[in-house]
């Protein structure tokens, strides 16, 4: 079982196919639990989802006035919401065991070839591709601009050569390499929980109990890294935003 | 391969996530922020009703400590009124009191007066009807004694000189 990764092409550009329905999976996943949330929304009586959702928007709001005024942090808030929900979404479908156990074919990938454990019908999280992490930490780094030009007109593109403008390309490093480590570490982290998983699943006492255990440790550490990860991407997104926004004002 | 593989699924997950999070914002977040902002308004309104509510109270207690305070200067005030009118009144009683008897008292000393010179009158009346009478015995008695003439005679202008 020696498949290639598959992709589509669209104007003679490739696009990651499990990778994107992957994607779809997760949107529908939240959307269906953001309508369970809001179906029978109410400010007196809350039920269990909107209380779940509640508690989301109360946690991410604590963050963004934690790091910034409030009020200036508040129109993101849909947005980072939306963030940390589908990272956190996206982090726990590659957990979800595969429902077919196709095990078997991967069962003779080299280790060199590791990614190849990708292939096949079973579920991988968005965020083990760094298209995925690099669009949001891209989104990030554009969100970051937009919120100092919005607070501090074309004044934010001078913090670039402050204290002299020898600084530029310090400065210059420094923006680029936010959406890197955000995107990088959040893919790493994944990834790499995915294919440990896959190997766990390699091992030779699959059948027997010392195979499922290690696997179970790993599916329960995979959760807790899941969480801290999906936190660390919107705490980093708020505290970039923040020193934007801040940014002059000193 | 390259697990590190960028193509155009980077630019297919930005348009993904920036749809839904207008999806999102659209279906979920916007009414549920509405329905926490409306809760927030709802507990703040409350608290506010709570605190006007409170304060009315104490106002009403105030005025109300303030009439109690007033009745109670009034009732005062009035007691204190009548105390002075009964006092004045009963002194006025007394005094007419005392200027009747007074004048009674003089009515009837003028009455003894008047009582006393009738008397006396009378008794003088009596004395020189009585001195008369006497005289007139003694007279009669010793009216032939031309002697005694001259003492009759000054028997009745010693009667006619005696006080009344």
């Amino acid at each position: 079982m020696h498949e290639e990764l598959v992709r589509w092409h669209v104007f003679g550009m490739s696009l990651h196919a499990k990778t994107l329905v992957m994607t779809w999976i997760v949107m529908a996943l939240i959307i269906i639990f953001a309508l369970l949330g809001v179906r029978k929304l109410s400010s007196r009586t809350p039920g269990k989802m909107q209380n779940v959702l509640e508690w989301v928007f109360d946690f991410v709001s604590k963050l963004i006035s934690d790091n910034m005024e409030y009020e200036k942090g508040r129109p993101l808030l849909n947005y980072l919401v939306t963030l940390i929900m589908f990272v956190f979404f996206s982090n726990m479908l590659g957990l979800v065991p595969n429902l077919t156990f196709n095990l078997f074919e991967h069962f003779h990938v080299e280790f060199a070839e590791l990614n190849k454990i990708f292939e096949g019908p079973s579920f991988m999280s968005p965020t083990a591709d760094i298209n995925t992490t690099l669009a949001l930490a891209l989104l990030t780094i554009i969100l970051v601009i937009a919120m100092g030009i919005k607070h501090h007109g074309a004044r934010y593109f001078h913090h670039f050569i402050e204290p002299y403008p020898v600084f530029l390309p310090i400065h210059i490093i420094d923006m680029a390499s936010k959406p890197m480590t955000l995107g990088f570490r959040l893919f790493g982290n994944i990834f790499a929980g995915e294919i440990l998983i896959k190997v766990i699943l390699m091992l030779p006492g699959i059948y027997v109990l010392p195979g499922i255990l290690p696997d179970v440790i790993w599916l329960g550490f995979s959760i807790f890294v899941g969480v801290i990860q999906s936190f660390v991407f919107t705490v980093l997104t708020i505290a970039y935003v923040a020193q934007a926004v801040a940014a002059g004002e000193h | 391969m390259n697990p590190i593989d960028i193509d155009l699924t980077l630019l297919v997950q930005v348009l993904s996530f920036l749809l839904l999070v207008f999806v999102l914002s659209k279906i979920a977040w916007k009414p549920l922020m509405k329905i926490m902002d409306d809760r927030r308004k709802f507990i703040a309104d409350s608290l506010a009703q709570a605190e006007k509510e409170r304060e009315q109270a104490e106002q009403i207690k105030r005025e109300y400590l303030e009439e109690m305070r007033q009745a109670r200067q009034e009732a005062q005030e009035v007691i204190a009124k009548a105390t002075k009118l009964s006092e004045e009144r009963a002194s006025e009683i007394l005094a007419q009191a005392r200027a009747e008897a007074e004048k009674m008292k003089q009515a009837a000393l003028v009455d003894i007066e008047r009582e006393r010179d009738r008397a006396i009158a009378d008794v003088q009346a009596q004395v020189s009807d009585m001195s008369v009478a006497v005289a007139e015995k003694i007279i009669r008695q010793k009216l032939d004694l031309r002697g005694q003439e001259q003492l009759i005679e000054q028997f009745i202008q010693e009667v006619g000189d005696m006080p009344c």
